[in-house]
């Protein structure tokens, strides 16, 4: 037993640090190489395809994963409402977009992409400002309580969420109207839809606005201060409750845009949608490196990816298993993710 | 800092001063609650109390589950997310070993081992995966450690579902059909009577799937495990194990410069708490007759959890009332809400609400879809109100009330490996 | 304090308050009371599935009222714990009907599985009980796939990691019917139906990897192969309610060169947003397929633009082709107005309690016109001859009907919905 656990202590020093960044990003790189190199030697076409897919699913799971990075970095809390905010972000859009009369047969123009706009920024609003309020009523009164019992309130609150689209839409699928052009273009003997693009676009866009705003805002300086050490960052003059609401606010926008592109790219949504999409969107966060921007996005690039790939070239029934078993992998071997921080052992 | 209901908590202390010992007195009422319950159950409903004796013998596995898991997370302080895992590990345990199961695996042998044994098999296979899911995380920091282990309780639903019928592997689970038709538990001689309410009697051979005795039966003897349980566990407690245990919880750095292996006293909290759960999973096949991947997911790890910390953690009877509370609320409360609503609205006259209309579905099924709403409700208000549990351990209690603690219980900044 | 006391007070009297129950219907008789045990899920994401059908109980009894000078009450009880069917809190539910001694028999439940954990229980209280909606053919057959579907020997239940019927039953006499036909012919009547009318030779087989789901795709894949086609891909996805992106599976499909898609499963699984995902990757022409749990008013919404083509099989008669039974449908309508009222196991359920009625009255007839015992009514029910919305229906001695018709449904037109296409007796094998 004393020798694993020396030589699991070995590994993971050996992995740590910048060094252990590169190791594994070509490990990873190297397994995928060897387990797909035949399927894109033997169909091509095929590979492009499922490549997006997996970007563009990457990418949703992405813009949920920061939310669960941020909020994590700041008050070290799993928060477990995070994928049913997302799932509200798609429900609130969906009578926003009513108002302005479009349907599935709308065609695409230059107003559905105003109004998509605007609906988006809209309900970006709105999510923010509920996640907020839950925030102020649910977990500020317990930040001085026993960590899980704030973990407990996330899942009631999860529920209470849930709970309410139910109650608000029913059990089933609701339909989201399908606004994107439907248009393919060929490529490289792929079709890709236009579709794909737009939703990949605009998570990147999301993604990089958010990456300047933090290392450049005053906010953004000041929620990174926050988090690295919460009593130091009171003495320089932050104000912390205002800071933490702000990562509410902003991981809850994000997680709503979330929601928004995940309709329009699948025109159904369900109430109870967010719960999978949060595990998955928590397990890349993680992966990347909790509490880490660009790890959360390179994350969830990677989930998506995996994901698409099994459900295409392997069993879809173990596909959950192997991202969950990666998960455990990385933090075993690597505890802080892909691109966080080392991790000082004591 | 908030310090919600001070004066509650002040109101409570004084009518705990009626009583010496809180917990003596809490486990003496569940004592007489849990042998009165089968009368009590039989009176209130005219002699028509076997489907509550039946549900409260369900109930019991809650217990047991709540147990186990504070080991975990109570006294070790460790957190554990995926701990329905290590009960359908038990459950399948007892499933494959007791049942035609396994003649249509590659094996082409069936096994009908008998309960007593599969037990004890149960609660140690359940107690290797938690040592081997364990070895390699458990030096991780806590939160890491609650990842993994809803990672691991999310893969294994996924593989008991994935080992059906048409897996490369053959057929070992049953994959989403499950196992059914297992054995029921078996005894050369048991006393029936005085709780099945006729004289005491021996009968031999006795079966527990005899409807003549079911569910009493059932009932009868998950009092005694848990009865067993709780004994072993307060034991545990109060030996060297557990003040280790309560040491590492409070500071690992300490614990470990005072002599502790840290990690090999974390590890046999993990194992202990599996095998709590291996063994309550080998009750619920037994008394299920049924075993299916679907009813070990997140949401009854999460259960469990709620169990464990609404009751108060780290205090055993607090954990027993908070999962009775809990199972109370889920399996009981919530669904039958829409017809209290019903009989409520009814009685004071407003019984046309229960009709269905156009958008209004009739109160009934308008009450039901409120079940998600008012079960998330009920967690948020009560750790608002209470965040250390309904019935926290005496020692959490002070350290709450005097702040001598401004850390939380789970901060995993400082206790780094 | 204040609150723990306040729930264990809470506790005590909702035990008091729940021992009553729901129970509805009913009409004036003075006889005593006769109760129908109902145990459906009700709630969560299975509510499409469970109030449709509750409705069609309700319906029935509602019209009958009262039996031979006894009350007809229904006592429903929702076995969905966290929105999921539960077969712990279904066995928690019979053994309260069993507890209620006027509880004479039940229908239910819905889902396969619960029903497995549930036959052992009514089995040994003799308590009889009639699914609408269970097709799983190892809750009542020896033969998960017979040699007449597959061509070679035959698989029993066993093999295939099921218990065989005799395990569930411990008294050794049946108590267990139902009105809906098995999983084994509904998907090879798809699969004739694909090979012959649709004039497919290559399809791409997934199921959302529930017992229902998963075994007609198996049977149809089986079925499929026979015929002299060829299953080009096939997939499981287990959690198939949690996926939301089918588009990895149809490529493939289509890479293999798929003519058409069949989908295992029902529409609170996703079934029908596969459908919808084949936008943009199969040509229009290509047709969707599937079993009863697609042929839904839900499945035409989550389709949305892409309903025509697709087909569907149910496995039971459509009361709509029954002369007679419109009348039935259109009054249940006008009862029960909201569109989600109505699904496709509500007139199921309404001739499941009519069988269950008609078998009491018979009990009580041969009782002398007094209160029959369960047994009894086990007894008359075994000798059901009805004739209802479904049509005609007796049960063989396993307790499966004997009205052995699939009908196939399809979308011809988007503005119609489903229509009946054909109806395909199997009453005499395949």
């Amino acid at each position: 037993m004393a020798s694993v656990a020396a030589a699991l202590k070995g590994t993971r020093t050996a992995l740590s640090g910048a060094l252990g960044t590169w190791l594994f990003l070509a490990g990873t790189i190297l397994v995928l190489a060897v387990l797909l190199l035949p399927k894109v030697i033997s169909n091509p076409a095929f590979f492009i395809q499922i490549l997006i897919y997996g970007v563009a699913n990457g990418a949703i799971f992405a813009l949920i994963a920061l939310g669960y990075t941020m909020v994590y970095g700041i008050i070290e809390l799993i928060n477990f409402a995070h994928g049913d905010i997302f799932t509200l972000g798609a429900f609130i859009a969906i009578p926003l977009i009513g108002v302005f009369g479009f349907t599935d047969s709308t065609p695409f123009s230059v107003g559905v992409v105003l109004v998509l706009l605007l609906v988006t920024a809209a309900v970006m609003v709105i999510d923010g400002g509920i996640n907020m309020a839950i925030e102020r009523l649910a977990y500020r009164p317990l930040r001085s309580a026993p960590r899980l019992a704030i973990l407990i309130t996330a899942v009631g609150m999860s529920f209470v969420l849930e709970g309410a689209m139910y109650v608000w839409r029913g059990a089933n699928n609701v339909h989201f109207p399908d606004l994107l052009p439907g248009t393919r273009i060929s490529f490289l003997g792929a079709s890709l839809g236009v579709k794909d693009l737009i939703v990949i676009g605009s998570a990147v866009i999301l993604v990089v606005s958010l990456n300047v705003f933090i290392t450049n805002s005053k906010l953004g300086k000041a929620m990174r201060a926050t988090a690295q050490d919460r009593e130091a960052a009171q003495l320089m003059g932050i104000n912390i409750n205002r800071t933490i609401a702000a990562t509410f606010f902003i991981g809850a926008a994000l997680a709503a845009a979330g929601g928004i592109i995940f309709g329009l790219y699948f025109n159904n949504i369900r109430f109870d949608e967010g719960f999978t999409a949060g595990l998955f969107a928590f397990t890349a966060a993680v992966f990347g490196g909790i509490g880490n921007i660009q790890g959360a996005a390179l994350g969830g690039l990677f989930i998506g990816l995996v994901q698409a790939f099994s459900n295409a070239y392997y069993q879809a029934a173990l596909t959950d298993v192997w991202i969950f078993a990666i998960l455990i992998l990385v933090l075993v071997f690597r505890p802080a993710g892909l691109l966080g921080m080392q991790v000082p052992e004591k | 800092m908030s310090r919600p209901l001070l004066r509650g908590d002040t109101a409570m202390r004084w009518a705990m001063g009626t009583f010496k010992d809180r917990n003596r007195t809490i486990y003496t009422l569940l004592i007489i609650g849990a042998l009165l319950f089968p009368s009590f159950a039989d009176v209130t409903t005219g002699g028509a109390g076997n489907h509550l004796v039946s549900t409260a013998a369900d109930a019991g596995i809650y217990v047991l589950l709540a147990i186990g898991l504070n080991v975990v997370v109570g006294f070790a302080g460790l957190l554990d997310l995926g701990y329905a895992a290590f009960f359908a590990i038990g459950a399948y345990s007892y499933g494959l070993l007791a049942s035609g199961q396994l003649s249509g695996s590659p094996l082409h042998a069936e096994f009908h081992f008998p309960f007593w044994v599969l037990l004890l098999v149960a609660m140690f296979v359940a107690a290797s995966f938690g040592a081997i899911l364990g070895a390699p995380t458990l030096r991780l920091r806590g939160d890491y450690l609650a990842i993994v282990t809803l990672g691991f309780g999310e893969i294994v639903p996924r593989i008991f579902r994935f080992l059906g019928a048409g897996s490369p592997l053959g057929n070992w689970t049953g994959g989403v059909n499950g196992i059914a038709a297992i054995d029921s538990p078996k005894l050369p001689a048991f006393i029936t009577g005085p709780w099945f309410g006729t004289p005491i009697k021996v009968v031999a051979p006795f079966d527990f799937g005899d409807s003549n005795w079911a569910p009493m039966d059932f009932y009868v003897l998950i009092l005694i495990l848990v009865a067993i349980c709780v004994v072993l566990v307060t034991n545990l407690h109060n030996s060297r194990i557990g003040r280790a245990w309560m040491a590492v919880r409070e500071d690992e750095v300490a614990a470990a410069a005072s002599g502790i292996n840290t990690v090999a006293i974390k590890l046999l909290a993990f194992a202990i708490g599996a095998s709590f759960a291996g063994f309550a999973g080998c009750f619920y096949g037994a008394k299920l007759s049924y075993v299916s991947s679907e009813n070990f997911e997140f949401v009854v790890s999460v259960s469990i959890l709620i169990m464990v910390v609404l009751g108060g953690m780290g205090n055993i009877p607090g954990v027993i009332l908070g999962a009775l509370t809990i199972f109370f609320v889920q399996f009981f409360v919530l669904t039958n809400l829409p017809d209290y609503a019903v009989a409520a609205s009814n009685a004071v006259g407003l019984g046309f609400l229960n009709q269905s209309t156009g958008g209004w579905v009739g109160l009934h099924d308008e009450v039901q879809r409120l079940n998600y709403i008012v079960f998330g409700l009920i967690l948020v208000v009560v750790m608002l109100l209470r965040p250390q549990g309904l019935f926290p351990s005496r020692i959490r209690e002070q350290e709450l009330e005097k702040g001598t603690t401004e850390e939380a219980v789970f901060d995993v900044r400082e206790a780094t490996d | 304090m204040r609150l723990s006391k306040l729930l264990a007070g809470l506790a005590l009297a909702s035990v008091v308050l729940a021992a009553c129950g729901t129970t509805g219907g009913g009409g004036t008789a003075n006889k005593g009371t006769i109760k129908i045990g109902v145990d459906l899920p009700e709630s969560g994401a299975e509510t499409s599935n469970g109030i449709p059908t509750l409705n069609g109980v309700k319906f029935a009894v509602d019209q009958v009222k009262s039996v031979d000078g006894f009350t007809l009450q229904y006592f429903n009880l929702d076995d969905a714990v966290n929105g999921v069917h539960d077969p712990q809190k279904g066995t928690q539910n019979v053994q309260q009907f069993i507890d209620d001694k006027a509880v004479l028999g039940m229908i239910g439940p819905f889902n396969s599985n619960v029903a497995r954990a549930e036959i052992k229980v009514t089995n040994q209280a003799h308590l009889v009980q009639i699914s609408p909606a269970n097709t799983n053919q190892c809750l009542t057959k020896d033969i998960y796939i017979p040699q007449s579907l597959s061509g070679v020997p035959d698989v029993d239940c066993k093999a295939a990691g099921y218990p065989f019927p005799k395990d569930l039953r411990p008294t050794g006499t049946n108590n267990y019917f139902r009105v809906a036909t098995t999983d084994d012919f509904q998907g090879p009547a798809m699969s004739d139906y694909a090979y012959n009318k649709l004039n497919l030779k290559k399809v791409g087989v997934a199921s959302d990897a529930e017992a229902y789901g998963k075994g007609i795709a198996d049977t149809f894949s089986i079925r499929f192969k026979k015929d002299g086609g060829t299953i080009v891909k096939r997939q499981d996805f287990p959690n198939a309610s949690h996926v939301s992106d089918f588009r990895s599976f149809l490529r493939s499909a289509l890479a293999a060169g798929a003519e058409g898609i069949y989908f295992g499963g029902t529409d609170s699984n996703n079934a029908c947003v596969v459908r919808n995902q084949m936008k943009g990757i199969f040509p229009d022409s290509a047709p969707f397929m599937g079993g009863d749990g697609i042929v839904t008013g839900q499945c035409i919404k989550d389709a949305a633009d892409k309903v025509v083509g697709m087909n569907g099989t149910v496995a039971t008669v459509a009361a709509e082709k029954v002369s007679g039974s419109q009348a039935t449908i259109d009054a249940f309508k006008k009862a029960y107005p909201n569109s989600n009222d109505y699904g496709a196991y509500t007139m199921p359920a309404y001739d499941a309690t009519k069988i269950l009625i008609a078998a009491i009255d018979r009990a009580i007839k041969a009782n002398n016109n007094n209160m029959p015992s369960r047994q009894q009514v086990l007894d008359a029910m075994s000798k059901t001859d009805f004739t209802g919305v479904l049509g005609h229906t007796s049960f063989d001695d396993k307790g499966d009907t004997t009205n052995k018709v699939i009908t196939v449904y399809a979308v011809k037109d988007a503005s119609k919905g489903w229509e009946v296409d054909t109806t395909v007796d199997l009453s005499h094998g395949l």
